[in-house]
């Protein structure tokens, strides 16, 4: 009797394989399965710095970690001062310019969560993420 | 003489009868009760697994916030997950491979029930993603209750199969 729940179950679970897989291709540009972020969303350093003048540098990393360091003419802009610091920041954005968004490293989430609250909340266009952080740029401004 | 036998064997036949068709109203009764409950808990399961995987980039976000798994995961599952409710569900209305979908679901209702239940403990605030956004501003003793009711709706089906299938051996 236990062969035939488990039997029933390994069927089930194999058939839920197949239109999972379909929606993982149909889905394909709009989720990353590397980080939580669209790779529409995404950019990369180079892209990043190509923009010039166009783009704004938000810092999302905590208070400490940006006074050591940050990229040049970066913004803080990180969830634990949230309230203060987003009124400097929307004194600096005008339309049009694009938004750049870092934390530490390939794995940290601020940037994603502060991008995420920059287009829910503060409803600003064009916010992208910067893939692989501060080390990215870091690598590629030694 | 011969007769009081005879005389009394419609008497019982019509009694029996009579036990046999109020057994038979019962029967139906309780038949029809399972098969209510099994229709509402498709009807749950489809749309919960529908609202989640039109939105799997959301459900992926849901899971995530659990913090229990890597991202990778939490986006195989987003996929998935939600047609394997559809399935499991549809194995309910059809009756096919039903006992396989009732161990699926409960094992899945349990597996969220303590995670919801490891994340409140952990003091993390976070929408269950169970029935996508409509579930996004449920409190934690709401989609607590809620787990529960449905959990010991299956455990129930799940019993009365057990039950019916050690009967059947048994004849």
């Amino acid at each position: 009797m236990k062969s035939s729940f488990v039997g029933q179950a390994v069927i089930l679970a194999a058939l839920a394989l197949l239109p999972s897989a379909g929606e993982a291709i149909y889905f394909r540009d709009k989720i990353s399965w590397r980080s939580a972020i669209a790779p529409s969303e995404m950019v990369t350093v180079e892209q990043a710095r190509a923009w010039g003048e166009n783009a704004i540098w938000v810092d999302a990393r905590p208070d400490e970690e940006f006074a050591r360091d940050h990229v040049p003419g970066a913004l803080l802009l990180n969830e634990d001062r949230w309230n203060e610091l987003v009124p400097q920041f929307l004194a600096v954005w005008s339309p049009g310019k694009k938004i750049v968004v870092y934390c530490s490293s390939l794995s940290c989430n601020a940037s994603r969560e502060v991008a995420r609250r920059l287009r829910k909340e503060a409803q600003l266009p064009d916010v992208f993420v910067l893939e692989g952080g501060w080390e990215a740029w870091m690598k590629k401004n030694r | 003489m011969n007769q009081t036998p005879n005389a009394e064997r419609p008497i019982l036949s019509v009694e029996s009868s009579a036990g046999a068709t109020t057994s038979n109203i019962k029967h139906r009764t309780s038949n029809i009760f399972w098969r209510i409950l099994d229709f509402v808990l498709a009807g749950i399961f489809i749309y919960a697994g529908a609202l989640k995987a039109s939105d799997p980039v959301q459900f992926a976000s849901d899971i995530d916030n659990y913090k229990i798994l890597p991202w990778t995961v939490s986006v195989a599952l987003a996929f998935y997950l939600p047609w394997l409710e559809i399935f499991c569900a549809l194995g309910l209305v059809f009756r096919f491979l039903y006992r396989g979908a009732l161990s699926i679901l409960t094992a899945a209702i349990v597996v969220f029930t303590l995670a919801t239940i490891a994340a409140k403990v952990r003091g993390l605030d976070i929408t269950c993603g169970c029935f996508g956004h409509a579930s996004q501003n449920w409190s934690f003793p709401s989609h607590l209750a809620t787990n529960l009711a449905i959990l010991a709706a299956l455990l129930a089906l799940l019993f009365k199969v057990a039950s019916q299938n050690r009967l059947r051996n048994a004849v």
